[in-house]
């Protein structure tokens, strides 16, 4: 046990508040053993990122946050040389900000790019969890205080098991084991308008049928009264569509990549 | 090693009456460690203030036990301890008030530290001379505006009751800015004052259980919150969501609120949404599915409004092809929206600015939304028109659409400004015409102090100078933002600029903007500086009044406005009564006394805590919301107009106004007129073919907050140029920017005939085909003063012209520009002093450029 966070990405409105708590906690202020200032500008150990998505009209923002994992198997212990870098009963991982001499080897060995090089300072710098707050008795980091949607929570990773559950890692594949975990991660969407250029009208409760060449599983949507279908949380791959309706030509797009997210625009559908 | 101590600060930037922004500021050896939201209930238990509870559909809405402040007043430490601060009086060093005074160089010279006591002589001076020459009118203030919110040390206004002992002044009138289209349009359909705004009362929890559709019409109420509201609304926004409220955009950009809100996006040319409406209108007439009921018993005039709409009157009937045309809408998803209003209760939402109403003749979108909503019953269940920015509004009981607290408190008694709002000198002029009135003498107007006026003001006719009165000759502004913020700044500049100004004063926090233009500056202190007190009813979840004790010293020889103003008065003998004889202390506690609060608590036990919250209303319930009173009985609770009803034919301006073109009596489409050519089908648009958006900005309130570092390294508030500069965004679609061979980061130069300013290109499919968009409020840094700014401030080159010919708001949005990639060699060659001052990218152009060494 121990503490997590949890990100979710679905409730972030981009305020940024969590990046700019950090920097007003971390900047100028000295909080050794626990760390040592933060550079004004341009490091960010709490780091939002705006993703825009799709193309005009169909366009998403999402907002990506960057942080420290504190993993349990974390890939920087094991490659500090100077064994500057702990794990804390409460879970949380420290780069001890006396003991860095600034070898750097944990920058180049964690998979995630959340450690900072200081050159000033000549240490490695990154993410706290504000632990020299916890330890004063704050019940969370200046991020969660801060943020005004419960985008970001914080607590005892067993008090969280409800969001746990509908949560994910980033690459478990690394094997590193986090204690931060994400909500509502955005994938791909595949989105459309379907219309009748006849009619000059939107076509409502179209079906649109989409497959992923090889998979048996198909998805279906029903395009609303503006004519729209969205398929959301796709992965990435190719994938065919047909939109359909009774008295209507059916359509049928082939080829279509999720390597981004995909706006296919108007589409026509024709009366027979 | 000292203890860290907690003191309470209201961080909102609205300058008088409330926050929204409840801060605790922890501070140690002096310094601020950290600013971060209150938890309400770190002085009192939940049970004493009573949490209120909004439920529907099965699911429940609660305040949070913090506050949810944003920001803007999260790194306002960055803006307290900037290299911009002031940190002594300066004197332009060629101004020279007994010889050369050298105005043709402000904007171009630098500054030269001198002494309070110099400075004080040289004003005192130039008061008691510019008096005696011209007579006391002869001085203008500048007292208006936004800044720091607070009371006894109030940042705009606190000359006014001086110069009133003085024997007069002539009053900066502020615009109702963010209302236009409300106060010049609306207010002549419902007659709702102070700005045209309908009321909000409980419409959060009647959205809730009866709304399924939200309109979001052009604006962006996840930005404007920031300012003083808090971020209740995004709360708000996405408990909607989660009730399947079906969120609806019209705008032209994917604005901050569309970009995680919006179910649907409908883009839109800017200040083209009249089309769109009439053509609503029109589908709505001819599938017949609009009230007629509601028509025959709430309004006025609806057959004229009818014939127009049919083309009987012009022989254009405002078909939904019609209208794509101009609006940029397909005609499909116009008959859709329209189907889709008329099948279910929609709520239209506003934000305060934003794309929508403040462009040329904003008076008639916000006439036709009105027209709009009535064809659809105003006012019934779920059927309003909701402002979703801020919580209340200057005390009105009306705007509080989240439960109320069980008094509505105010600490304005603490503070003088409260008789000056009301009162207004002999002479005026109109904010949005201060260039006018300096370059071309004499100039007129309707509508008088502009600001908490009724409605019958905008028949009445001013003219400056009033006769008898002299011009102005000199300018004292507490408020040095005028350029980046207001209409055509371009010509504001040549205004500075005129040999009839003889002395400018400006006094401020910062070195930035109008600053540049001054004869002498003052250095005022932040609110951390000061002691004082604040009320925070702005945020939505609970009223508080707040004890500002003094966090740190000022820097400096900064000193409040207020101090600075006793100052002056003390050196015209004038202190005792300018004070009234009483301290700040005095003061707060005259404001606490009559503040609502001195019920529930004692002054000492308010001072002690730090802090005291209202409870809520436990009777907040039984207001009907927004317009329901009327809606449900027109007759037993008429509108304040002559007919009291929705006059959507206004019989008033047709009597007053009978030939006037650009705000006929009731709303039409109006792509050109005498005031403005700013649509994409006039003759300007060959040059300038692209309509600029400027919407409130994201990362600053108006002028404020613009060289904050940590808000300049977000990638939406500044773009890096490849000269290191950090350039204000320029949002534009990729298919623009090819075609004018752009790419992300380019520098870039948006301009008309009015001027030009450079910008970063934000290349986005956030940005419809057709439009670019910028923020306005960006630091004036300029290249050529009145021609090429540096900073982005792109209100320099919007039309000057008021919204129309009798209407006198600001049109500062929804006009025609070009723009192109900048050809950086060629600038720097051609302006090498302009490109070569003092930079830092973390916080912009450094104080340096602007300073002598001292003589």
């Amino acid at each position: 046990m121990g503490k997590a966070l949890i990100i979710d990405i679905t409730k972030c409105n981009g305020c940024y508040n969590c990046q700019i708590a950090c920097k007003d906690e971390h900047v100028g202020n000295d909080w050794t053993p626990i760390a040592k200032p933060q550079p004004d500008t341009g490091q960010f150990w709490m780091k939002v990122t705006d993703i825009v998505r799709g193309t005009l009209p169909k366009v998403k923002v999402a907002y990506w946050h960057d942080i420290c994992q504190h993993c349990d198997d974390a890939p920087c212990m094991k490659a500090c040389r100077q064994q500057a870098i702990y794990k804390r009963a409460d879970g949380i991982v420290i780069i001890d900000p006396e003991k860095c001499v600034g070898n750097r080897n944990c920058v180049d060995a964690c998979p995630y790019g959340v450690i900072y090089f200081n050159g000033d300072l000549n240490i490695s710098q990154k993410c706290t969890f504000c632990a020299h707050l916890l330890d004063r008795g704050w019940k969370e980091p200046r991020c969660v205080d801060a943020c005004p949607t419960e985008a970001l929570r914080f607590g005892e990773e067993a008090e969280l098991k409800e969001y746990i559950k509908q949560s994910e890692v980033l690459h478990p594949e690394f094997k590193a084991k986090p204690r931060v975990y994400y909500i509502g991660i955005p994938k791909r969407f595949i989105a459309g308008a379907v219309w009748d250029p006849g009619e000059d009208e939107c076509t409502e409760g179209a079906t649109v049928t989409l497959t992923e060449p090889g998979k048996a599983k198909k998805l279906v949507a029903r395009t609303d009264r503006f004519g729209d279908f969205w398929f959301e949380s796709l992965e990435v791959g190719k994938y065919s569509l047909v939109i359909e309706k009774p008295g209507y030509k059916a359509k049928k797009l082939e080829g279509i990549s999720t390597e981004k997210d995909v706006n296919l625009g108007d589409i026509e559908l024709v009366k027979r | 090693m000292a203890e860290e101590k907690t003191l309470y600060k209201g961080i909102g930037f609205c300058s008088i009456d409330s926050d929204g922004h409840t801060s605790e500021i922890d501070i140690k050896d002096g310094r601020i460690i950290r600013i971060r939201p209150l938890h309400y209930d770190r002085k009192y238990q939940p049970e004493q203030f009573k949490p209120w509870k909004i439920e529907a559909r099965g699911r429940t809405f609660e305040p949070t036990l913090k506050t949810l402040i944003s920001p803007l007043a999260l790194s306002y430490k960055k803006r307290i301890y900037s290299p911009n601060r002031i940190l002594y009086p300066l004197k332009r060093v060629d101004f020279d008030p007994r010889g050369e005074r050298n105005v043709q160089n402000r904007g171009r010279s630098r500054y030269v530290r001198i002494s309070w006591d110099e400075a004080l002589d040289i004003i005192v001076g130039e008061i008691k001379r510019i008096i005696a020459r011209y007579g006391p009118y002869a001085i203008f203030a500048q007292a208006d505006g936004h800044g720091e919110t607070k009371m006894v040390h109030f940042p705009h206004g606190q000359q006014k009751k001086l110069l009133t002992l003085l024997g007069g002044y002539t009053l900066q009138a502020r615009n109702p800015d963010s209302w236009e289209g409300w106060n010049w349009g609306a207010k002549h359909v419902w007659g709702y004052e102070p700005v045209g705004l309908p009321p909000q009362t409980n419409l959060v929890a009647d959205i809730a259980e009866h709304t399924e559709q939200l309109l979001y019409w052009g604006c962006d109420a996840e930005s404007t919150q920031y300012g003083w509201a808090g971020q209740v609304g995004t709360r708000v926004r996405y408990w909607f969501k989660e009730l399947g409220i079906r969120a609806v955009f019209i705008c032209p950009d994917l604005n901050f609120t569309a970009a995680i809100h919006a179910d649907k996006w409908i883009p839109i040319l800017p200040n083209t949404d009249v089309a769109l409406q009439l053509a609503v209108a029109y589908t709505w007439l001819t599938e017949d599915t609009y009230d007629r009921d509601y028509l025959a018993t709430h309004t006025v005039g609806f057959d004229k409004i009818k014939d127009y709409l049919l083309g009987r009157e012009d022989g254009v009937p405002k078909t939904p092809a019609w209208a794509s045309k101009l609006c940029g809408v397909p005609s499909r998803i116009i008959k859709t929206l329209a189907r889709e209003w008329a099948a279910r209760p929609t709520t239209i939402v506003h934000g305060v600015g934003g794309s929508y109403i403040r462009g040329p003749y904003a008076t008639e979108p916000a006439r036709m939304e009105i027209v709009l909503m009535a064809m659809q019953g105003l006012g019934k269940p779920g059927a309003h028109i909701f402002k979703m920015t801020e919580w209340a509004f200057f005390g009105s009981r009306q705007q509080l659409s989240l439960p109320k607290a069980e008094k509505i408190i105010t600490a304005m008694p603490a503070s003088h400004d409260a008789d000056f709002l009301a009162l207004v000198p002999q002479q005026i002029i109109p904010k949005d015409m201060v260039h006018d009135a300096i370059l071309n003498p004499p100039i007129s107007w309707y509508g008088g102090y502009l600001f908490f006026e009724p409605v019958e003001k905008q028949f009445e006719k001013y003219t400056y100078p009033v006769e008898g009165f002299p011009e102005i000759h000199m300018i004292w502004s507490d408020t040095p933002s005028w350029i980046t913020c207001w209409n055509d700044g371009n010509s504001y500049v040549k205004a500075l600029r005129s040999p009839k100004i003889e002395f400018i004063l400006s006094q401020h926090i910062w070195l930035e903007n109008d600053c540049l233009f001054a004869d002498v500056i003052l250095p005022v202190s932040t609110k951390f500086e000061e002691e004082d007190i604040a009320t925070d009813v702005n945020n939505g979840q609970f009223s508080l009044i707040i004890n500002e004790e003094k966090c740190i010293e000022p820097l400096g020889e900064a000193r409040s406005d207020y101090d600075i103003v006793c100052l002056i008065a003390e050196r015209l003998g004038l202190l005792e009564k300018y004070t009234g004889g009483r301290t700040v202390r005095d003061h707060k506690k005259f404001g606490f006394e009559h503040s609502g609060c001195a019920d529930y608590i004692s002054f000492e036990e308010f001072e002690k805590k730090g802090y005291f919250i209202l409870p809520t209303d436990p009777d907040w319930k039984k207001d009907p919301p927004g317009m329901g009173a009327f809606y449900a009985d027109p007759g037993k609770n008429p509108l304040n107009t002559p007919s009291g009803k929705l006059e959507l034919f206004s019989q008033r301006l047709a009597e007053h106004f009978p030939h006037d073109e650009e705000r006929p009596p009731y709303p039409r489409w109006i792509p050109h007129g005498i005031s403005h050519q700013e649509n994409l089908g006039g003759k300007r648009a060959g040059k300038y073919p692209l309509l600029l958006v400027s919407n409130h900005p994201r990362w600053g309130v108006h002028s404020e907050h613009q060289d904050v570092t940590w808000l300049r390294e977000i990638e939406t508030c500044k773009v890096r140029g490849p000269d290191g500069y950090l350039y204000h965004p320029v949002w534009i679609h990729p298919s623009d920017a090819a075609r004018r061979g752009i790419k992300y980061g380019d520098v870039v130069k948006i301009y008309n005939e009015r001027g030009a300013v450079l910008g970063g290109a934000y290349v986005t499919e956030r940005i419809m085909p057709g439009v670019v968009s910028s923020d306005h409020g960006a630091s004036y840094d300029p290249i050529v003063p009145g021609e090429l700014d540096r900073g982005g401030a792109v209100n320099t080159i919007s039309p000057r012209r008021t919204t129309s010919r009798n209407a006198t708001g600001i049109a500062t949005s929804g006009y025609l520009v070009e723009v192109a990639r900048a050809d950086l060699d060629e600038l720097t060659k051609r302006y090498p002093e302009a490109f070569s001052r003092p930079y830092d990218p973390a916080t912009g152009p450094r104080p340096e450029r602007l300073l002598e060494k001292r003589r």
